[in-house]
């Protein structure tokens, strides 16, 4: 939601220390960028709250999908786990200051985070560092790369996310495909945007930027923005490249039902909503979603097919 | 409505040679001392601090996750080991709600309390001092589905059985660092922009906190550190409290397990029954007045407190200005003097020997009691040695729970928040409260990722907490000024106020579910319902006091 904002903030802030402090050292330097994304009352404050929510629709998510997969018993002794990541390879496309990262190596995964942004990445390392638990770890790693650039290595992920990173890159496709394309078989994306309605428009541009200015102006552009439909159709006519031309692979969603949603173990689509009286995002529930429950923000979760 | 907790200010004993440093200073002084990393580190091992270790240790999801630590500076080995003889009891009382003691019984705590050391509360009499007006409050009064979980309101234990309950619960959780006979030093933040508190302790090691949380007290250290501000007053007022003996209710009368409160103008003397023939004593009063009590010999106040339940207004307030004379003048009254006069003054109001409001004169034998038995509590035999005691009372409210800032990864429970007067018996089961929201949210972000620390975490424990501390800590300061006052008019609208509440069924129930009540998940709805009510009751108290002021002007 407020990368592209952050990113030219945050390199604006990088020349102008550079330029006034030879001998900077580069980590204090880092570290005092780091107060802007991680100061929890200022800008990035509406970010913060939605954090909690994003990682509690991934944890639901994967507990459903174990529960369905290998049994009750096994879903619920992952619900009493803290760590429902453990052993996982995830990968945090624009991870910005790390909001996400940090709490996905928390839950136990072998966290990548990359982003274009130098500064950004030097923030989140930082701010890494300065947490025991996470230094001690060594399981989270940041990297800055673009994700095309991962493209080109062996390396997939069993799970790849990419939050409030879509409504601000120029080709949402590319985009997309490269993203898929690091999900191993079986693998699961996980996306958040804002839809492109009129509702959106009210709220992520007249009320956030221009009249309550929590958001800075100009960090969205409404033409940007992606409806859920549009991802669903995106994902109906995607297939991963096969090893073998001659035969093509699977679509990721290979069906759809009413109201266009897709079948709830392929992909699904989920409202999320800013509560302004209890000052927290709410997850809304899957069966509000035709409903207009993702009008605005809103998660998306696709699986890649396993090879079989 | 009535009940009371009695504690000591933990921060007193644990830092009374606390040193303040500059929140930001380099602290080169620490810098070769290995640091010990903690996720929470919770300061004051207080009943609210042992719970909150307690409720963390219980979880399996929390102590897989989280380090935890708690420091204080008593030996509480020794209040681990403590034990009385089953006739003797601490002087140190908390009225455990059925709410609270729901959540202990969840964390597993309760089962470590000895029970027969503890008494249910199944009624309640609060009556006004000047016009006796009277509210009878009766467990078997509670709803139906809360009633027939428990036919009590609540429980009352010695602070120290509770604490004891709860060391030895964690003697065997994992996890759960106990430090004791340590000092808190000093607290500082930690150079470098991330600024985690570092406690540094008096036996030379030093902890990192991603957490820390303050149950240290009215005093808090934590709360200093945090450099987060309190507001509020204190009431010009002290508790006495004391263990009383007394006889054991008669065949024909209920059991010993009424609480009783009289609101005298000069602050509200309570009863808290502890076993058939012992039961607890919380006077609050003004501050001379407590100061002479305590120094008097124990069989004076014996004779005091039973005339402080029996005797009209106008001849407490004798004896009370009696006791203060002797005390200007340096001199203590004896048993006999004391008792002469509440003769007299029995026998001049025509009280009969044979009513249960008569103490000295009382002609009174076991057998067939007097219809007012159960309005007044039993005849105080003798107080147990060396269990008169008194404290300051105060209302105050830290300014926000959540330290931000310089003072961030800092939150505040139980009395290091909010002090109350004890008249409701809520204090304790305020913090509580906050025991069971906190470590609610700290398993919340945990399952959620978030770093238990920061403020995105621990929001929902501020706001959830903040305001209904608040509402019943403004409930009872207003209880409090209401029943301060000899206004006539005042006497007349509380005293009304509180016979039509007697004959309103569903606003007692509402009311009870409050003063102890509330095994039921509406509780929270019924505790609006009391806010409420107290509120427009004292609306109506100060409309009273400008018109009798507007009046007064005019003639």
């Amino acid at each position: 939601m407020l990368l592209r904002r952050a990113t030219q903030r945050v390199r604006y802030l990088h020349t102008a220390s550079v330029a006034s402090s030879v001998n900077a050292d580069e980590i204090a330097h880092f570290s005092r960028l780091s107060s802007l994304w991680w100061d929890e009352h200022g800008e990035f404050a509406l970010l913060h709250r939605m954090n909690p929510t994003r990682v509690q629709y991934i944890r639901e998510k994967l507990i459903e999908i174990t529960r369905e997969e290998q049994g009750e018993d096994v879903g619920r002794s992952m619900e009493q786990r803290r760590d429902v990541l453990r052993g996982l390879d995830v990968l945090d496309v624009g991870c910005g200051g790390g909001l996400l990262s940090e709490s996905l190596a928390r839950m136990g995964a072998r966290t990548l985070g990359i982003d274009a942004s130098a500064s950004n990445i030097g923030i989140a390392t930082a701010h890494a560092r300065g947490d025991p638990e996470l230094a001690s770890a060594g399981d989270l790693v940041y990297r800055n790369a673009p994700a095309e650039e991962l493209v080109q290595e062996p390396k997939r992920y069993d799970m790849v996310c990419s939050m409030e990173v879509l409504e601000h890159v120029d080709n949402p496709a590319g985009f997309l495909s490269t993203c898929a394309e690091l999900v191993k078989p079986g693998g699961h994306l996980f996306l958040s945007t804002i839809a492109r309605t009129p509702l959106s428009y009210l709220l992520t541009i007249l009320a956030a930027e221009y009249v309550l200015r929590k958001v800075a102006i100009g960090t969205h552009t409404y033409s940007k923005f992606i409806n859920p439909l549009e991802l669903v159709s995106f994902f109906s006519k995607y297939s991963s490249p096969s090893p073998n031309p001659e035969v093509s692979g699977k679509p990721w969603v290979s069906r759809t039902y009413e109201h266009g949603l897709p079948t709830r173990t392929e992909a699904e689509v989920r409202g999320l909503i800013y509560v302004p009286w209890s000052g927290g995002w709410q997850l809304m529930s899957r069966g509000a979603t035709p409903w207009g429950a993702a009008e605005c923000n809103y998660l998306f979760w696709v699986r890649r097919p396993s090879e079989s | 409505m009535s009940l009371v907790t009695a504690r000591r200010s933990w921060s007193q004993r644990i830092f009374c040679q606390i040193l303040y440093q500059q929140r930001k200073a380099p602290c080169r002084a620490f810098a070769t001392e290995s640091i010990q990393d903690k996720d929470v580190v919770i300061v004051g091992g207080g009943p609210v601090g042992l719970a909150l270790a307690n409720a963390l240790g219980s979880n399996p999801f929390v102590r897989e996750s989280v380090k935890v630590a708690l420091i204080d500076a008593g030996d509480l080995s020794k209040i681990r080991d403590w034990s009385l003889p089953p006739d003797m009891f601490s002087n140190r009382v908390s009225s455990i709600t059925n709410t609270s003691r729901t959540f202990l019984e969840g964390i597993g705590t309760w089962a470590h309390v000895d029970d027969s050391r503890t008494s249910p509360i199944r009624e309640m009499q609060v009556w006004d001092g000047i016009s006796d007006a009277r509210i009878a409050f009766d467990a078997a009064e509670l709803p139906a589905s809360s009633a027939a979980e428990s036919s009590e309101m609540a429980r009352l234990t010695e602070n120290l059985n509770l604490q004891r309950a709860c060391l030895r619960y964690l003697e065997g959780m994992q996890g759960i660092h106990l430090l004791q006979k340590v000092r808190v030093e000093s607290i500082q933040r930690e150079v470098g922009d991330n600024g985690w508190p570092l406690v540094h302790l008096s036996n030379g090691t030093t902890i990192r906190a991603r957490l820390l949380v303050g149950a240290d007290g009215f005093n808090s250290p934590v709360r200093s550190y945090a450099g987060i501000s309190t507001y509020g007053w204190s009431y010009d007022t002290q508790a006495v409290v004391a263990t009383l003996n007394h006889a054991p209710r008669g065949a024909f009368e209920k059991p010993n397990h009424t609480a009783y409160q009289r609101f005298l103008p000069t602050g509200p003397i309570a009863f808290l029954p502890l076993s058939p023939t012992v039961s607890s004593l919380v006077w609050s009063t003004r501050p001379r007045l407590a100061a002479a009590l305590c120094k008097s010999d124990p069989a004076v106040l014996a004779s005091m407190i039973n005339a402080a339940f029996r005797l009209p207004d106008v001849s407490v307030r004798y004896l009370h200005d009696r006791i203060l004379e002797a005390d200007a003048a340096g001199k203590t009254l004896s048993r006999d003097v004391i008792n002469d006069e509440i003769a007299f003054r029995e026998r001049s109001h025509n009280i009969s020997k044979y009513s249960a409001y008569a103490s000295v004169t009382s002609a009174l034998s076991g057998g067939i009691p007097p219809d007012d038995a159960d309005s007044i509590p039993p005849l105080v035999s003798s107080i147990q040695a060396g269990t008169t005691a008194s404290f300051p009372l105060k209302n105050s409210h830290a300014e926000a729970y959540l330290g931000e800032g310089a003072g961030s990864r800092t939150v505040l429970v139980g009395d290091a928040a909010h002090s109350i007067h004890p008249l409701a018996g809520q204090g304790l089961n305020l913090g509580l409260g906050d025991v069971e929201c906190l470590s609610r949210c700290i398993s919340q972000a945990l399952r959620h990722g978030g770093d238990i620390g920061s403020f995105t975490a621990l929001r929902p424990y501020a706001s959830e907490r903040y305001f209904a501390n608040h509402k019943v800590m403004s409930a009872v300061d207003k209880l409090h000024k209401l029943y301060s006052s000899t206004l006539e008019p005042i006497v007349w609208a509380r005293s009304v106020g509180i016979e039509v509440l007697n004959e309103l069924d569903t606003v007692k129930a509402a009311l009870m579910m409050d003063a102890g009540g509330g095994r039921s998940t509406r509780s929270r709805w019924e505790l609006d319902f009391l806010a409420r009510g107290v509120e427009g009751i004292a609306t109506g108290m100060s409309a009273a006091r400008m018109l009798r002021e507007r009046i007064g002007h005019r003639s």
